[in-house]
């Protein structure tokens, strides 16, 4: 899942408006340590596509092991350009949050993740990735010693429970629904209306809380992603005492190694040490530096200029979310001084030409546009070798299963497009010169630039292309109608954990087409449909071959959206910031291993 | 004069009752699902139930009206809590009292506006009297020479140019910022220092032209002949005769300034990365947070009101003539 | 009232009783589009408790010469050249601070619109207390008792609640009234009143005018008085001035200039004005043409172009040769006193019936 349609996205709009950033595609001839990068993620990626591990408890046994060179001590800058969308755990579901929430919150399982980038599904607050019996249906969890809340009350099972049925209540509407719905089927809401506020609670066949340090979640059917979801942000756990409701997403209790000081809604934010948590149940997060001071207002433009320049706070300031400003990302790579201070990794997204399945009914038609598209035109348009990459397939490089070969349209290979093979596709097709096509782009900049690429090449198809520019807050919104009147747009989708299922699912099952669903091209396919349900009960290593099969026949045999590219990010720290890596589990600088340099 | 102030004050009260009904309206019967703008990605029909009840949406279009506007006299209740008058709605996008946001904004704008109200003000009347004083000569050149180029560049321009000069490549000050006043003096002068020069500088340049051209159009009246007819001091005659009359075109223009300041200094906060209330209408209009825009339109109302009946204020303290018909 | 009579000058006045003496003086602004010439060698006296009256068309240099007397011109743009002697002190060369001391005090204005040359924003009790803390030194109370009793003389009624009243809130009469007791509040010697009546109802133009007599019968000041309208001069003043571009083109008594006019432009001057009793069928005769350029006058005679007798005289004088206006009662033209005569008797004075 994750942004596209985030506050972040947004975000960068409101710097565009201010005339703070300027819509400058950083050009092609970006030269220097391209390269090296390009390799580096590559290896990055490549381990990213080992599925996940479920730790074992010694695995998940506290504490960390520490960050070699590590100091305690000083506050870390955050900067941002937006505020954070949501605090409230339940509705989390959007990047930034979950990055800030690996620093205050904790779940059931968290991922670990070693120096070269592997991550392991270990216990969080559990005492291990989860114990499966009944072949996956029924997963026990028994709880750490020692798990407190930022105000000294013990975490038990019943805060477990409450964590979980809180979101069935009106309360949470923005969150992930894998875990309600796995328990209680797609209107879970129903299961318990008002969720745990009014005394009801889920009976013991769903979920059992036989004592204060257990918990077993039942299944109808066999749910083996279970320790990768619970591992998001949006389960961990709101302690029943302290859960505020409504209020609770501006003011959520700390479990983590940090809890909120102060909070400037739209504005700033300072973190200090939790001491209440304890580093021994924890496997995964440090508590290096003091606290955290985030500032939500900076600009992307001025996120980079600060941290290029290097000066007083700026040294130890990151950034969290946003990445480098395409306009200055020259500036930033082939400077060696700035250069060795970036982290260069893939982002979860990939971007398609989304055809509307209801409208372009032809499978030539759709496999012409596809080999048409200028992909290496549109990287350029989001900042170039640092943006993106020519994607061949729908699937991320985050994803295990990831294929950098695979290419059946040849993207890789001809990444301007190949008009010929696309005209030849066209004539078999009988497609007439002034066929009219209608294409939907968000008014952002990067949507903008895209879309004279994208008009100019169908143009030279033949096409008449009628573009129907949406604004950026409500692009998700319209394309999201089932009869929207657009042939083609551009959308992009996230995993929710490393596996195709929460790819595949949302955005190709032809079961989960309906009006504001992600089922943007409205494809379903029987064949589809049914390895989606296979893949689903089946054990990771398995499944990864099913997810492959669904895949390769999305793209080759029913082409529902072309792929375009990779989307990748380039992030910039001050030079007095220490284990800085890029994180394969966030997709973004690792938060919880970093520290001071000089605190 | 009571009465003056009784009846400018109902008056403004009506105003705002009907710039609150025609934005509500003109905002609400836009042809948009808010709902569906706050809603994440998974945004079935169930959820957006939800968010719509939320938000209040699922009622009908009178009755939303009535509870924002009886909200804004007596407040009102939401899942967050009760939102106490002038209760403003709550944010679709954050979830935040739209009445909380403006005020936790607005010291930042307030400080913004006095600070660089001070700077412009005596820089800018000053030199444009002294420009006035010495008309014609060197000092008179330079100033009205200098106040020409400096007007014609923009905060964005001179900005960046001045975060460089000082920050970016010396370090010599840090990054503006925007420190509590009351806890930290120190630090909130100098996090601001920036951001009012260079707001100060614009808008000194502007007053120093106005400053002069009104006072050298002020020298020439007659009234002003007659008191150095009678022996007054030069200095006397300008500084009380012709620097009274002067004060009239200056406060309309400073009133008209305020209150667009007072609203939110857009250009200012996105160039030095403050969250004023500029920033606040900016970003809410960008996520369509209803709410807050129209809060933000009704507390920027109600400055231009305000700012009306002072400067009305003002020009019967200046002049007799008005305070008297 | 006439218990603040300052100390007399001592030097000698330069006339036989002259208490203001002009001599030769020339003023010019430099503007854009080149020097004008406002005042081009103007010679007058005028003597302690006489009145001189100044009539000439708009531009014809006499609000300049007395806003030069006063000091009040633009010394950046203006050039002044001549004498003008106060009891011996050349105005022209004293200090801005000197002149301060003067103005308001021994020289005091009356201008022609009171509206405009009031200020709008103070009392009229306090614009006229003003001058008089300057100069005397007296307090506040003293200045303001000062301003009640110069109502009371210029005939205000209810002088002391007036007093606090803003000049908008007078009649134009009473405007010019508060206008007269500012000039008179330090008793001063002389009394520049520049068209003090132009802008005033006739019915008030009189009241004004019988104002400013007894004023000048009780102060002892001399005045000079500036118009357009030599009706409103006849019952004023004593000696009379004509102007016409900058230059003094006839001098002598009121009475003689009025009687018997001896240059061309004062027989049009008076040939224009209409008259209380005069002939409804004698139609009035303007003046044909406009006032000259101050820019680019016209060579010889300045009038020379508007001049109905110029043919009178022999060759082209008019347009060659400046006339001079010699002593006493004169006028400064080419015809012969003769040629004067004869045209005044003949073609003039039945106009004026």
């Amino acid at each position: 899942m994750k942004p596209i349609r985030t506050r972040t996205a947004r975000a960068i709009a409101v710097a565009i408006v201010a005339g703070s950033l300027t819509l400058t595609a950083c050009s092609g001839s970006d030269n220097g340590g391209g390269k090296e990068s390009d390799a580096k993620s590559q290896k990055d990626a490549a381990e990213q596509q080992d599925p996940v591990v479920y730790g074992d408890a010694a695995a998940s046994t506290g504490p960390a092991k520490d960050v070699a060179g590590a100091k305690p001590g000083g506050f870390i800058n955050v900067y941002m350009q937006s505020d954070l969308s949501h605090m409230d755990p339940g509705q989390i579901y959007v990047s930034d949050a979950g990055q800030f929430s690996n620093l205050i919150h904790r779940g059931l399982t968290n991922y670990q993740e070693d120096a070269e980038g592997n991550l392991t599904v270990v216990g969080d607050i559990a005492t291990d990735a989860g114990q499966s019996s009944e072949g996956g249906k029924v997963w026990t969890y028994k709880l750490k010693d020692g798990i407190k809340d930022e105000d000294g009350n013990p975490i038990t099972s019943a805060d477990v429970r409450h964590t979980i049925e809180r979101l069935y209540s009106k309360v949470i509407f923005d969150g992930p629904t894998f875990v309600q719905s796995w328990l209680s089927g797609n209107d879970y809401r129903k299961a318990l209306p008002d969720g745990p506020y009014k005394g009801k609670h889920l009976p013991d066949t769903v979920l059992e809380t036989p004592d204060d340090k257990t918990v077993i979640f039942k299944f109808s059917q066999p749910r083996p992603d279970l320790p990768q979801a619970l591992a998001m942000a949006g389960y961990s756990i709101v302690p029943a005492k302290q859960d505020t409701k409504a209020k609770y997403d501006k003011a959520p209790a700390a479990l983590g190694p940090y809890k909120i000081a102060e909070y400037k809604p739209g504005k700033s934010m300072k973190l200090v040490k939790n001491d209440q948590w304890d580093p021994k149940t924890d496997a995964v997060r440090h508590q290096y530096v003091d606290g955290w001071n985030f500032t939500n207002t900076v600009s992307q433009a001025s996120q980079t200029k600060r941290l290029i320049s290097d000066q007083g706070e700026a040294k130890n300031a990151i950034q969290f979310t946003d990445s480098v400003d395409p306009a200055q990302m020259a500036d930033v790579v082939t400077n060696p001084e700035t250069k060795k201070r970036t982290i260069a990794g893939y982002q979860p997204y990939v971007w398609q030409l989304t055809f509307n399945l209801d409208r372009i009914k032809d499978k030539k038609v759709r496999d012409a546009i596809t080999y048409a598209i200028p992909s290496q035109s549109m990287v350029q348009a989001d900042g170039g070798r640092y943006g993106g990459e020519v994607a061949g397939g729908l699937l991320a490089p985050t994803l295990p299963g990831f294929d950098p070969t695979y290419d059946p349209f040849g993207k890789l290979k001809k990444p301007n497009g190949d008009i010929e093979k696309a005209k030849e596709l066209l004539k078999e097709a009988g497609v007439k010169e002034g066929t009219k096509l209608t294409y939907a782009y968000s008014n952002t900049p990067r949507g903008q630039a895209q879309q004279v690429i994208l008009k100019d090449a169908l143009e030279k198809l033949g096409f008449d292309v009628q573009s129907k520019e949406i604004d950026r807050a409500s692009f998700y919104e319209q394309v999201g109608k089932l009869n929207n009147p657009y042939d083609l747009y551009m959308t992009g989708w996230g995993q929710d954990w490393p596996s195709p299922s929460t790819v595949i699912t949302p955005v190709y099952d032809g079961e989960l087409i309906a009006d504001g669903a992600s089922n943007y091209s409205h494809v379903n396919d029987k064949q589809v449909n049914e390895l989606i349900q296979k893949a689903l009960k089946q054990e990771p290593e398995e499944a990864a071959k099913t997810w492959e099969q669904a895949h390769h026949r999305i793209v080759e045999e029913i082409n529902p959206a072309a792929p375009v590219y990779y989307s990748k990010q380039l992030q910039l720290y001050g030079s007095n910031i220490g284990g800085a890596r890029y994180s394969t589990e966030s997709s973004y600088i690792n938060i919880t291993d970093l520290y001071l340099k000089q605190p | 004069m009571l009465q003056f102030l009784i009846r400018r004050l109902t008056g403004a009260v009506v105003i705002m009752f009907l710039i609150g009904a025609f934005t509500f309206f003109l905002f609400y019967t836009v042809p948009q699902d808010f709902a569906a703008l706050s809603c994440g990605k998974n945004c079935s029909p169930e959820n957006l139930a939800v968010i719509r009840e939320n938000l209040g949406l699922d009622k009908p279009l009178p009755t939303q009206f009535w509870e924002f506007m009886s909200g804004i006299v007596a407040g009102r209740d939401f899942p967050q809590g009760h939102c106490s008058a002038p209760c403003l709605g709550v944010s679709f996008e954050s979830g935040e009292f739209v009445w909380d946001s403006i005020i936790d904004r607005f010291p930042l704008t307030l400080s913004l506006t006095v600070g660089g109200l001070v700077i412009f003000l005596i820089l800018g009347l000053g030199s444009g009297l002294l420009a006035a004083w010495k008309r014609g000569t060197v000092v008179d050149k330079i100033v009205s020479g200098a106040s020409i180029v400096l007007s014609s560049f923009q905060i964005y321009l001179l900005g960046p140019i001045v975060l460089g000069l000082l920050v970016y490549s010396t370090g010599i000050m840090e990054f503006p910022k925007y420190y509590n006043f009351t806890e930290e003096p120190g630090a909130w002068f100098l996090g601001m220092l920036i951001p009012w020069v260079v707001m100060a500088t614009i808008f000194t340049a502007q007053y120093t032209r106005m400053s002069r051209s009104t006072m050298i159009e002020q020298l020439q009246e007659e009234h002003v002949r007659t008191a150095r007819a009678k022996g007054m001091r030069q200095s006397y005659v300008f500084f009380r005769y012709a620097w009274r009359g002067s004060l009239i075109p200056i406060v309309t223009i400073l009133g008209m300034d305020l209150s667009a300041l007072l609203s939110g200094a857009v250009v200012t906060e996105f160039t030095f990365d403050l969250a004023g209330i500029g920033r606040l209408a900016v970003d809410s209009s960008l996520t369509k947070d209803l709410p807050v825009t129209m809060g933000v339109m009704l507390f920027g109302a109600f400055f231009i009101l305000l700012l009306n009946i002072l400067v009305d204020l003002a020009y019967a303290y200046i002049d007799p003539r008005v305070r008297l018909s | 009232m006439t218990t603040l009579t300052k100390t007399e000058g001592e030097k000698a006045p330069t006339g036989p009783d002259s208490f203001l003496s002009v001599r030769d003086l020339r003023v010019r602004f430099s503007t854009e589009d080149g020097i004008v010439k406002a005042v081009d060698g103007l010679s007058f006296d005028v003597e302690r408790g006489k009145t001189l009256g100044i009539v000439g068309e708009s531009g014809s240099g006499k609000s300049v010469t007395n806003l030069t007397v006063l000091g009040l011109h633009n010394p950046k743009t203006t050039t002044v050249e001549g004498e003008i002697l106060l009891e011996g002190q050349d105005l022209v060369t004293t200090p801005e601070k000197e002149m301060e001391k003067l103005r308001g005090n021994k020289v005091a204005m009356i201008f022609q619109d009171p509206l405009t040359a009031l200020s709008p924003y103070y009392t009229v009790g306090r614009q006229i207390a003003e001058p008089f803390m300057k100069h005397t030194g007296a307090s506040k109370k003293e200045a303001r008792d000062r301003a009640v009793e110069m109502l009371t003389k210029v005939g205000i009624p209810q002088p002391r609640t007036r007093v606090d009243d803003y000049p908008h809130q007078f009649s134009g009469g009473m405007r010019q009234r508060a206008m007269i007791a500012m000039a008179l509040v330090c008793d001063p010697d002389l009394l520049i009143a520049d068209e003090p009546t132009t802008a005033l109802d006739v019915t008030v133009q009189a009241q004004i005018l019988d104002l400013l007599k007894d004023l000048q019968q009780e102060f002892g000041s001399a005045i000079i008085f500036i118009t357009h309208d030599l009706g409103v001069i006849s019952d004023m003043a004593d000696d009379l001035l004509v102007m016409y571009s900058g230059r003094a083109v006839e001098r002598g008594s009121v009475r003689e200039v009025l009687r018997e006019p001896r240059h061309p432009y004062t027989w049009g001057l008076l040939s224009s004005m209409p008259r209380l009793g005069g002939s409804t069928s004698q139609p009035l005769t303007p003046i044909p043409g406009s006032p000259p350029s101050l820019l680019n006058p016209p060579s010889g005679c300045p009038f020379h172009p508007r001049c109905t007798f110029t043919d009178k005289v022999s060759g082209d004088r008019c347009s060659t040769e400046r006339p001079t206006l010699g002593d006493g009662r004169a006028a400064a033209c080419h015809l012969t006193a003769e040629q004067k005569q004869t045209i005044f008797i003949d073609k003039i004075q039945p106009r004026l019936r």
